[in-house]
């Protein structure tokens, strides 16, 4: 059970290979490993959403995988949505709409709308709020969530416009 | 600062200025804060029993684990901390301190009978596992009804009958003010056990510094009391205790309490002169942060024919839990009900006795609202019994009742002040905002529309905000100071430090805090930083719980700022050759009224000598000030929820269709951090009311102790608030009033309301929360089944009535 061996992750691009023991959570990898602790763990049972990340560019609760199931794959976090000083269009949207309070459960809203957003580009209030109902709120209500959501949406639409003209 | 609104910073939706690390996953939580090498990792032993005595520990198999350094029971802490002991002197109230492990008797699933210290969270975890703990169970009690039978199960053998407080109060010749009503009602409500539910869960980490003193950092809304506390049951001084607070992952009152687990690792840190971190699950959140409501409020009234209210008897149980809490006691919830259930409204007689129990379940604390939520519901619910009754029309009851703005100031039957406020005003704008009147116009008197039964909620609320050192005299709690404070510099290149002894858990803090300074001060609002949350940074405070930060730590704010400007003034004076009358502060510039002007850096130089103009004589050097702020004994703050629902006839599903809020919180900081206060808030009430309770079982088990089974409200549950704001600015400093629990408590008895209106037809009698869709499904099938033999009642307008 406590055996160690190397697991070595593609997070973010970036290889990080460090020993660990086979039962330990992608999340505690991400946070603790290679400290990329923007990754929250809110409930450790899969219900909250606090922990999502991308696998492989779809969204997956971190504290439900073991790191060593997932080498081999291209894992995302939040720390790879901006681009150096450029906050990206659904972080930007978050700030503006005062979608996040205490910011806990922000990052896997983020992660989980960044999948929402390229799966379906023009959503409706309602398909918003089923996509975000994978994530729990404690703060904000929602409304300033689908609000962002939505101005997020119009944009990355007018980037894709603009890219394809 | 004698400018025009329109270009004040207060009442900007200033940007939060705290989002972007957030956004970009760099917020630090507790879990986040680096630990040093060779930190230990602690995790706890749970009781599985709600009564038991602990016959033996054998821990040999957990110590033999590599990694694990020691197991803990409640003897090892004997000389390392004291028992939890509440320094209050409170008539009608007792409970025994509580040694921070279960000692001989645990009284509730989840209480810590053992901690593992171990080189890595993986084996403290797995260690808790081998620690053999052999039970003896007992009787458990979990209903405070029964608790309070001769014969129940005793939580505590010193605590009689199972009450830790009882108090009561009346008005003069109260009985002779209820016999003189024309009509008599009587209801009993019940509010669900819920819980604050923060998505982070708590957590500590106590850094040794030096031989005898320690850094701790924990996930606290209230780091001034954790040191006090600490302090007091160590044994240390408090200069040698520094207390961090990292980014909070939502508080709601459940991080505003000193808890076991902090004193345990603080301890262990002194022990073993090593870092030591404990980070909670979920599910010991669920079992052992502060539970909250679980009230029975048997209410009473006597009204005139027209319906005034002539005089409310209330009779409240608030199940207190095993254990009374850290710093607040159990008293909170049952006094806090009691004092506020005569809301808005002009009440002039009331008796109420009031009872804590205490029961084999999780202690209960201070959630956002407190006893608010549940007094209003008693309240709103009476006014729509009492306009049943009569036949009138529940706004009307209601327009009847409330105390208008001539009546102002006004001083309830128990003594709370209401110096401001827009009760009536607030009551109109919602009804007008949600189309009320044209709602009644349309509503079939069996309220069946499509399948769907349709009813509106009206809640008129109070909430008391801020609370002065008074407050907290009145309430015996000798270790709960009622100040907080700002310490303020003008920093050597101008820039502006403002600390603040507040912690923030989402609220804004660096925002509004940023805003006051720089208006009151006449600064850049850019070149302001707030720090907060450091007892070593800031003066003594109260720190943030009970809506009070933006009256307490803006009232100190606002005062270190007008000292620091005024000595700012007299340098410039002094440099612009001028008199300081003739200096205006703006805009981090000093202005003279001939035109010329000096910066906030240029003052700064002279300030700290680094300028070739001297110190004026009689000037001290440097640019800095603490001041304390005592606010007024209590503010009062005011809103009217109006909730339209529908509610699924086969299901019992409700939906809300819409819900409108107009309300008041005095002079508003920052619109938008303020209605994202009442939207987090609603929302929280309308988990509340429709779907959170934490379920036990008889024996005592938390059945629902996950996320999967107590459900919090998603994005599909809550609707789009629709906001009216006003202002009438509080006797404070500033003029804020609180804003925190609002949303919480007029969204429970609005949603109640309206779900008993749309039953209002089958004539089914909605009473209790949380309404899911089995408790309400119950009532419809009860009630149409013996629909024929019910008669309907009939709810007229005012103008049919006149």
């Amino acid at each position: 059970m406590t055996q160690i061996s190397e697991i070595s992750l593609k997070v973010n691009g970036e290889i990080h290979t460090r020993p660990a023991e086979p039962r330990m959570l992608l999340a505690d990898f991400l946070r603790h490993e290679i400290g990329l602790t923007g990754t929250h763990i809110g409930c450790s049972h899969g219900v909250c959403g606090a922990c999502t990340v991308q696998i492989d560019a779809k969204s997956a609760r971190s504290c439900l995988h073991f790191a060593v199931d997932v080498q081999g794959c291209e894992i995302r976090t939040v720390e790879s949505l901006a681009d150096g000083d450029v906050l990206h269009v659904i972080q930007q949207a978050f700030h503006e709409h005062h979608a996040l309070q205490c910011g806990f459960c922000t990052s896997g809203m983020l992660m989980t709308v960044e999948e929402f957003l390229r799966e379906c580009p023009a959503p409706t209030d309602a398909q918003i709020r089923s996509a975000l109902a994978n994530n729990i709120c404690r703060c904000t209500g929602y409304a300033n969530i689908v609000d962002a959501v939505a101005t997020a949406a119009r944009r990355l639409r007018g980037e894709r416009e603009e890219a394809s003209k | 600062m004698n400018r025009e609104k329109s270009d004040s910073l207060i009442g900007q939706s200033k940007a939060r200025r705290e989002d972007e690390a957030l956004l970009r996953g760099e917020g630090r939580f507790i879990d986040d804060v680096p630990v040093p090498r060779g930190t230990l990792h602690v995790a706890f032993v749970l009781s599985p029993h709600a009564h038991a005595r602990i016959v033996s520990i054998d821990s040999e198999e957990a110590r033999a684990l590599p990694g694990v350094v020691a197991v803990y029971t409640a003897a090892d802490f004997k000389g390392l901390v004291k028992p939890i002991h509440i320094d209050v002197s409170m008539a009608g109230y007792y409970a025994p301190d509580r040694s921070v492990l279960a000692s001989e008797v645990v009284r509730f699933v989840g209480e810590g009978v053992a901690v593992v210290v171990a080189t890595s969270e993986y084996v403290a975890q797995d260690a808790i596992d081998l620690v053999q703990v052999d039970y003896e169970a007992l009787p458990a009690i979990v209903d405070m009804n029964e608790a309070m039978l001769p014969g129940a199960p005793l939580v505590h053998d010193d605590v009689p009958t199972n009450i830790f407080f009882s108090g009561q109060f009346s008005t003069p010749d109260f009985d002779q003010a209820f016999a003189a009503g024309d009509c008599k009602l009587k209801e009993t409500f019940r509010h669900g056990r819920v819980a604050g539910v923060p998505m982070e869960p708590r957590g500590c980490l106590a850094i040794p510094d030096g031989a005898d003193a320690m850094v701790f950092h924990t996930s606290t809304q209230i780091h001034h009391l954790v040191r006090e506390a600490l302090a007091s049951h160590l044994g240390r001084s408090e200069s040698c205790i520094r207390v961090v607070v990292p980014d909070v992952g939502g508080g709601f009152g459940t991080k505003a309490q000193v808890y076991p687990e902090e004193f345990i690792v603080a301890a262990l840190c002194f022990k073993f002169r090593k870092p030591v971190k404990w980070i909670q699950s979920r599910r010991e959140e669920l079992l052992t942060n502060i539970h909250a409501r679980d009230h029975q409020y048997e209410l009473e009234a006597s009204v005139s024919q027209e319906g005034i209210v002539l005089a409310l008897r209330l009779r409240l149980l608030a199940n207190a839990g095993a254990y009374s809490t850290y710093p607040w006691t159990s008293t909170l919830e049952c006094t806090g009900g009691a004092r506020m259930l005569l809301g808005p409204y002009k009440i002039r007689n009331y008796a109420f006795r009031n009872y804590a129990v205490a029961t084999h379940t999780g202690p209960s604390g201070v959630y956002r609202g407190v006893a608010q939520p549940s007094a209003m519901m008693a309240l709103e619910g009476m006014m729509d019994r009492i306009a049943r009754e009569l036949r009138m029309d529940p706004a009307e009851v209601r327009r009847r009742n409330l105390i208008q703005t001539e009546d102002l100031p006004w001083t309830t039957a128990v003594g709370v002040p209401y110096v401001t406020g827009s009760f009536a005003k607030c009551h109109e704008l919602a009804l007008e905002r949600a189309g009320y009147a044209g709602f009644r116009k349309t509503q079939p008197a069996d309220r069946l529309v499509d399948g769907k039964y349709r009813g509106i909620g009206i809640c008129n609320m109070t909430e008391l905000t801020g609370g002065g050192a008074m407050a907290w005299r009145a309430r015996g709690l000798a270790r709960v100071s009622g100040l907080d404070s700002a310490m303020l510099r003008v920093e050597p290149a101008g820039s502006v430090s403002v600390f603040v002894s507040h912690a923030a858990a989402g609220q804004g803090h660096h925002t509004t805090f940023a805003q006051i300074a720089a208006q009151y001060l006449g600064a850049n609002y850019a070149d302001v930083r707030v720090l907060q949350g450091d007892t070593s940074l800031s003066p003594y405070g109260t720190n943030t719980f009970a809506s009070r930060s933006a009256i307490t730590g803006g009232g100190a704010v606002i005062s270190a700022a007008l000292t620091v400007g005024a000595k700012m003034r007299r340098l410039a004076a002094a440099m612009l050759g001028c008199t300081q009358d003739q200096v205006e502060l703006r805009d981090g510039m000093a202005y003279s009224t001939s035109g010329s002007s000096v910066t906030f850096g240029q003052i700064a130089e002279v300030a700290y000598s680094m300028s070739s103009t001297p110190l004026p004589s009689g000037e001290t050097h440097g640019l800095e000030t603490s001041a304390f702020y005592d606010p007024p004994v209590i503010i009062v703050a005011n809103a009217t929820h109006v909730v339209e629902v529908s509610v699924d006839a086969l299901d019992g599903r409700v939906t809300i269709e819409r819900h409108v809020i107009a309300h008041d919180c005095g002079t508003t900081i920052n619109p938008m951090v303020v209605e994202g206060q009442l939207h987090g808030g609603s929302a929280q009430g309308i988990g509340e009311a429709l779907m959170e309770e934490l379920v036990y079982d008889e024996h005592g088990q938390l059945v629902n102790a996950t996320l999967l089974d107590y459900l919090l409200p998603t994005a599909m549950d809550v609707p789009r608030f629709e906001i009216e704001h006003l202002e009438s600015p509080s006797e404070g400093l500033g003029g804020f009033k609180g804003v925190g629990e609002g949303g919480v408590i007029g969204a429970v008895p609005a949603l109640v309301n309206a779900v008993a209106d749309a039953l209002s037809g089958i004539g089914a009698n909605v009473n209790r929360t949380p309404m899911r869709p089995s408790y309400l499904r119950g009532l419809i099938r009860g009630a149409t089944c013996t629909l024929e033999t019910t008669a309907q009642p009939v709810v007229k307008s005012p103008a049919e009535i006149a």
